[in-house]
Parts: structure tokens; C-alpha cells; sequence
């Protein structure tokens, strides 16, 4: 019989002394695995550094930041690969959420994939992450037939190539033609015209039922991801401004507090808080949202990438807008945020193999499956390749033209090389977003900003 | 229990000879035992039913172990190094500890932490509260009413969280602002500004968690001695009194333990935060773990965000030791 007294919980205690010192030895035993070796050798010698597999042959793997039809466009181009060279090519994994969290698990396991798609804006990361290998340009074939903006995205601080371009875009702006010739205005061309268009698509309503539901600018205010920032960004080069400028000697100082950057931000802030002529749901909308808002005749206005003709020609909205080169700034200037995708080799990849994808995937040919392989997903939007022409590979199709257009004359790329440009994103969204909720002081509101990116540019080991 | 009992617990009994002998006597014997029976077999025996119920646990306590208690141990330990996935680790000591301390991002995100932990709580208990008097009792209506009113608990978080996003969007033509519209109210902001972004935030708390404190307080109130009321009643005591004097006293047990427990998980609110604004606009909703997030994805920064994280955690350890302290105090008068 088991005795009724209240027993020492001696065995429960002892179990939990077992379990807990076997979680703190084995963390003892995994901290001793991961705090350790670093990639493959920083280059001793003026050579770069190179893989430890460098000469290993296999099947390659190969991440991709995308999602839907994107992994179906790729596996088009990494099967006429094969059928080339005879080297096989596994997309192991393709997402649009939390990519670079899962890539960073995997380097922290010393896991990588052989090559890595994802946007541009992500090169500097990873560098000072030492995930990525640096690209000999000179070995490249190839490497001469790629635009030199495009090379300019995918260089480091130091002028070292860290990746190799593979896709290349600038936002236009999508405007509701319907809507234009209902209350017969032109397409704008300057601030004041956007200005003046964005208020008579909120006002006169231009779908004609009726009711004040439409609105003029469709602008992704949230912070997540940077989206404010990202928005801002066109604006601010408009204006002939910038986020950072170089101080020489490696370092670099924050610039949004210059009277350039305060003009754009009073204007985004003007059509938000005074004007009203922006989506109310403007501060959390993040660019899933402003795409239903565009295509559900929410607000006729949209700054986006090429990538977009595609998700809006699958809606109502196809056929009922037009798309034109963003408007020049106060001073005339035209600038629009330019952006790409980027081949990244990881550090321990089958190097060899990796760049002869990379030397495949900068082909015209490569290019051109990338831009029409797979209709619903424009993996290539505008090709990197000097020799190809996105407006004839689309059939003539003139927005595809105006999109060239644009990335060739106002084509502006964001800070991709600083060490973590991300995180400054980051702050710059987070700060914007105060502005344009507070409706408060332009510019106290950017000299408090700037302060936040010059300690973080110290952060980082640049300011 | 002695060391000569047999585990069917007969008590002892002599052996008779003939027995002994191996021969049958043809009465009934108790069968004891040999009184030289191996002591390990006793001892096995009942080692192992002490340890059948950790058997019984052990699949839960290995998953626990694996998902919760290893990865809470690794984040205090990460806590203490600058954290590069790819070229090491490398030792800081309580730098990131330092930094939490004098962020004032940080701190703000306390502070709407906190105010959203009580204030859903709260709400939640008085909305609970509101909704068991109303449906309380065995009639078949209320409790098929309970039921329907039971159901966003079950819904999940990030379903509900998004459904209010579209239900509050901020202009006239927004779901709740077109019914607000109906009485003549001006659409309302909602999420969208920083002044009622919290609130709302609390708003969808409370729609979610209210019905589970509804039939908590429902179990409560059928407790309640009828007596007490009808010596109230009998006392003069009118509706309102009988509440205030009867029915409150009696639920202040179970309202304690909601109220604490509820605030004290509510340190750790994320999912409808992060779905209904991202700790936006303009870091209005901004939350600790929701920061601890970001510091994690966005800022390729989890060193720090396992510092504030281990604080959370001493925190959430702290205030619970305290809450059982202070209960068994109680109990103990």
C-alpha cells in the first residue's frame, strides 16, 4: 500500500536536476560546435577567397527568394542548363517569408545552399554576414555584355563585385486611365501634376457610383519590411537627395535631414495629412494591401515595379491603366528607386559549377526564358544584358518599353553595399512612418531621424 | 509497508510444515511468501511504479524539453555574444544587456506591453463577467447561446486578428465604421492612428479571450451558494446589492487568479499585434516580443533580441513566484 504521509518529491526533484543538466550539456556541446570556424579563408595575398569545394562536383542547390510561379520560371532556365552542360540544378528552397531567417539557420548549421536568388538590397548583408564569395568579373564570360548599373548594384564598398546581377527594375507609376479620361485630365509629369491628379481622383469621384470611395495615391506606408522607406525613396531622389553620403575615407554620414530630403518628405506628408488624397489605411498597408487597393478601384495612383503587370492584367483592372515614367521633382530632375535580383555564391559552394550557372543565367538567352518562360512570373523583369531588349522580347508591349526607359535614364539604386542597409531601411520606415502618422514637423522630425542613421551607420562600423 | 509484505498485501502468515514440505494440507492457506524471497524484485517493483507515471510523461516532457526548455536555455546563453550565424559568435559579455537597459524603444515597448496586458484583461473580465450574469443558468437557449458566444476563443489568432484588420479599416466605407456611420458617428481611425491603435489592438483581445472568461465566471456563479442569496433577499436586498454584497465576494478567488495569470501572459502578446499592425503606426503597438522580433529578423540582430528576451523571461518568472507567494500567504490565514 503506498503510505499516506506527503512523500519527499525526491525522485520528481532528481528527474528535473537530470533534465535540466542534459539541456545545458548538450547547449554546452552545440555552443562549443557553433562558435567556431570562419568561412572559407579570408584571401590571403591579393587572390580572393575561395570555397573549400571549389572544385566539388554534384548536383548544385539553389535558393530562391519567390514564391507562386517564380520557382516554375527558374526551374524553365535551370533545366536548359542541364541540357547544356549536364549539370543538374535542385531548387531546395523557395519562399517569400522570412527567406533571409531561414537562410541565416542554415548558416549557422554551415549548411548553405550552393547559390542563393534574392534581391539586390541584400548584398551587404550578407558579406558582413561572410556568407557570400566574392565575383572575379574578370574570369566571368559574359561579364562584359552586362550594363554597368547593373554591375554598379551587385559591387561592395570597396569595389569588389559580391554577386552577380540577374535581374534588374525601376518603379513606374500605374495610373487609371478610365479614370483620367472621366475627368479629363493628362497624365502628370511634375509633383504639382500628381498633386493636382491625386486630389480629383479623391474628389470628383471617377468610378461614377456615387460614393467618396476612391482616393489618388496608393502608398505602402507600413513599416514592416521597410515599405515606407521604399515608397519615400523615388521622392527623395526626385527631390536630389539621398539617404547616405560618402565622407571619404570608407566612412559614410546620414543626408536626410537636407532641405532636398525635408522637400520630398513635406510632400508625401502633405498628401497624407493635408491633402487627403492618399489610401486611409496608407500606415499599415504594406504592398500585398496597395496591390488589392489598385486593383479593386480603391486609389488610382501606384509607384511600383514591372513585376506588377503581370498580378494586375490577372484582375479587373487590366486594360484600364496606363503606365508612365514617375514625375520629375521640383528641380526637374528624374530619379526613380532602381532595384534587382542578384546571383549570390555562398561560401561554401561547388564554386565551379555555381559559375557556370551564373555564366548561363546572364545569357540572352537565359534572360529572355527568365522575361516570357512562364507568363504569370517575370523573374527577369528588365534583363541586366546590354543585348537584350525587354520591350521587343514583350512584343512591343510599350510598357515594358517605358519601364526600360525609365531604368536607363532615372534608374537609382539604394545603398545595397553598406554593412546591414536593411536595418537603416528599417529605420528610415519606422521614422517616416512617425512623420506621416503625427503629422507633426518635417523637419525635426528628419534631423531626429538622421541622428538614429548616423548611430546606426556607427553600428555598423561605417560612421 | 514492510519489507516482507507481498505486494498483493496479504498479511503474514506462518507457513505450515506440512506445507513447507510441498505437500498439500487441503485447507486454505494464505500463500505467503518464502521469508527468503529476493529483496531486488520487491525493490524493482517498486521503483518502477514510482516511475510508471514519468514513463507516462516522458513524451511530453522530452517535447517540452526539445522545443521549450532547450531553446529558452540557448536564448540565455545567446544572450551573452554578438551573434554571427555564419563566422562565430563572438563574446560580449552583458553588452546587450546594457543596450536594453538604455533603449528608449525598448522601454516604450513596455509600457504599451503593459497597458495592453491589463487592459485586455481587464476588459476581458468585465466583458466575462457582463455575459456570464447575462447567460448563466441550465436553460437550454442560454446554453446554445454560451456556445455561439464561445465562439472566437476557438477561432485562431492570426484568422481573428485578420478579419478585424479588414472589419476596422479606417475609412467611411470600412465594416464597423459604415455601422458606426449608421448612428451618425465619423469613421474612426482605428489601427490606422497612433492615438487608437492600442485601443483597437485591446479590442480584438478582449472580442477573443472575454467568452473564455465568460465560462470561467459561469462555473463560479453556479458555486455560489443559492442560500446566501435568498438570506440577502430576505435581508431587503435588492438586485444590484445582492451582486455587490453576494456575488462579487464569492468570485474574488477566481477574478484573482484571471486577473494575474492573465496579465502575466499577457507580457508575451505577439500574434495580434504583429498581424493587425506590426507594432505600427509609428511604433504605437510596438510590444516587447513583437520588438524582440524585429530586432531578430530585421535587424539581423539576435543577440540583442535574445537579451530582451531572457529579461522578459526573468520578468515573467519574477512576477509568477510572486503570484504564488502571495497566494499561498493568502491561503494560509
Amino acid at each position: 500500500m503506498h503510505s499516506t504521509r506527503p512523500r519527499p518529491n525526491r525522485t520528481g526533484r532528481a528527474m528535473l536536476a537530470a533534465v535540466a543538466g542534459c539541456a545545458l550539456a548538450g547547449t554546452a556541446a552545440l555552443s562549443g560546435c557553433s562558435a567556431s570556424s570562419t568561412a572559407g579563408g579570408s584571401g590571403g595575398g591579393g587572390s580572393l577567397p575561395q570555397s573549400k569545394n571549389a572544385h566539388a562536383t554534384g548536383d548544385l542547390t539553389v535558393w530562391i527568394r519567390g514564391a507562386g510561379d517564380s520557382p516554375k520560371a527558374y526551374q524553365k532556365i535551370f533545366d536548359a542548363f542541364t541540357a547544356q552542360s549536364g549539370i543538374k540544378v535542385d531548387i531546395t528552397t523557395a519562399t517569400l517569408t522570412d527567406f533571409e531567417t531561414k537562410l541565416t539557420a542554415a548558416a549557422s548549421a554551415h549548411r548553405l545552399p550552393d547559390v542563393v536568388l534574392d534581391d539586390a538590397a541584400q548584398l551587404g548583408n550578407f558579406e558582413s554576414q561572410g556568407i557570400i564569395l566574392p565575383v572575379d568579373k574578370a574570369k566571368l564570360a559574359g561579364a562584359d555584355q552586362l550594363t554597368d548599373l547593373a554591375w554598379k548594384s551587385a559591387t561592395d564598398l570597396h569595389g569588389q563585385p559580391y554577386a552577380v546581377p540577374f535581374s534588374a527594375q525601376a518603379n513606374v507609376l500605374l495610373i487609371r486611365k478610365d479614370w483620367l479620361d472621366k475627368l479629363g485630365l493628362q497624365p502628370p509629369k511634375t509633383w504639382d501634376d500628381l498633386a493636382k491628379v491625386a486630389k480629383a481622383f479623391t474628389t470628383q469621384d471617377p468610378d461614377g457610383d456615387g460614393k467618396a470611395d476612391t482616393y489618388g495615391l496608393d502608398i505602402p506606408g507600413s513599416t514592416a519590411r521597410g515599405y515606407t522607406s521604399w515608397y519615400w525613396s523615388s521622392f527623395l531622389y526626385q527631390a536630389g537627395g539621398d539617404f547616405v553620403k560618402s565622407a571619404g575615407d570608407g566612412k559614410y554620414t546620414a543626408t536626410v535631414n537636407t532641405p532636398q530630403a525635408v522637400q520630398s518628405a513635406r510632400f508625401l506628408e502633405n498628401q497624407v495629412c493635408t491633402a487627403k488624397d492618399v489610401q486611409p489605411s496608407v500606415l499599415g498597408d504594406d504592398t500585398t494591401a496597395t496591390n488589392k487597393a489598385f486593383q479593386t478601384g480603391v486609389a488610382g495612383i501606384y509607384l511600383t515595379g514591372p513585376y506588377a503587370y503581370a498580378t494586375m492584367d490577372a484582375t479587373t483592372v487590366k486594360g484600364k491603366y496606363i503606365v508612365i515614367a514617375p514625375p520629375a521633382g521640383p528641380s526637374g530632375t528624374t530619379a526613380t528607386l532602381a532595384e534587382g535580383t542578384d546571383i549570390f555564391t555562398m561560401a561554401d559552394a561547388k564554386s565551379d559549377e555555381a559559375t557556370k550557372l551564373e555564366e548561363f543565367m546572364i545569357t540572352p538567352q537565359a534572360q529572355q526564358l527568365g522575361m516570357i518562360g512562364v507568363k504569370t512570373a517575370t523573374v527577369v523583369r528588365l534583363s541586366v544584358n546590354k543585348t537584350v531588349d525587354a520591350a521587343a522580347v514583350h512584343n512591343g508591349d510599350q510598357r515594358w518599353q517605358v519601364a526600360q526607359q525609365v531604368y536607363a535614364d532615372a534608374g537609382h539604386y539604394e545603398w545595397d553595399n553598406l554593412p546591414n542597409w536593411t536595418a537603416l531601411r528599417q529605420k528610415a520606415s519606422a521614422g517616416l512612418n512617425k512623420l506621416l502618422s503625427s503629422c507633426g514637423d518635417t523637419q525635426s522630425a528628419l534631423n531626429a531621424l538622421n541622428g538614429d542613421l548616423n548611430s546606426a551607420l556607427r553600428q555598423q562600423g561605417v560612421g | 509497508m514492510t519489507a516482507q509484505a507481498s505486494p498483493a498485501s496479504t498479511p503474514e502468515a506462518p507457513v505450515p510444515a506440512a506445507r513447507a514440505r510441498g505437500r498439500d494440507t487441503g485447507l486454505y492457506e494464505p500463500v505467503a511468501p518464502p521469508a527468503r524471497r529476493p529483496a531486488p524484485r520487491r525493490r524493482i517493483r517498486r521503483t518502477g511504479r514510482r516511475l510508471m507515471p514519468w514513463l507516462y510523461l516522458a513524451p511530453v516532457l522530452v517535447f517540452i524539453g526539445v522545443f521549450k526548455l532547450w531553446p529558452t536555455i540557448w536564448g540565455v546563453y545567446l544572450s551573452f555574444f554578438h551573434v554571427r550565424p555564419y563566422l562565430g559568435n563572438q563574446y560580449v559579455a552583458g553588452a546587450n544587456y546594457q543596450r536594453a537597459f538604455s533603449d528608449p524603444d525598448l522601454r516604450a515597448a513596455v509600457l504599451h506591453t503593459v497597458i495592453d496586458a491589463v487592459g485586455a484583461v481587464a476588459g476581458s473580465i468585465l466583458v466575462g463577467f457582463a455575459l456570464a450574469l447575462l447567460l448563466e443558468g441550465p436553460a437550454r437557449h442560454l446554453r446554445i447561446l454560451r456556445t455561439a458566444v464561445f465562439l472566437p476563443t476557438v477561432v485562431a489568432m492570426v484568422a481573428a486578428a485578420s478579419l478585424w484588420q479588414t472589419l476596422l479599416y479606417p475609412s467611411r466605407y470600412g465594416a464597423v465604421n459604415s455601422l458606426l456611420g449608421a448612428f451618425g458617428a465619423g469613421p474612426a481611425p482605428f489601427l490606422s492612428s497612433t492615438h487608437s491603435s492600442l485601443a483597437s489592438v485591446i479590442l480584438i483581445q478582449v472580442w477573443k479571450n472575454a467568452p473564455y472568461d465568460m465560462v470561467i465566471f459561469v462555473a463560479g456563479l453556479a458555486g455560489i451558494d443559492r442560500q446566501l442569496y435568498e438570506a440577502a433577499h430576505l435581508d431587503g436586498a435588492g438586485a444590484l446589492q445582492r451582486l455587490r454584497y453576494v456575488t462579487l465576494p464569492s468570485l474574488r478567488p477566481i477574478t484573482t487568479i484571471v486577473l494575474t495569470l492573465g496579465i502575466i501572459r499577457g507580457l508575451r502578446v505577439f500574434t495580434e499585434i504583429w498581424v493587425a499592425t506590426s507594432g505600427g503606426p509609428a511604433g504605437s503597438t510596438q510590444s516587447v516580443v513583437t520588438y524582440v522580433y524585429e530586432q531578430f529578423s530585421e535587424n539581423n540582430d539576435a543577440g540583442y533580441a535574445a537579451a530582451i528576451g531572457t529579461l522578459l523571461l526573468a520578468v515573467t518568472i519574477l512576477l509568477t513566484c510572486l503570484n504564488l507567494w502571495w497566494r499561498n500567504r493568502r491561503e494560509a490565514w
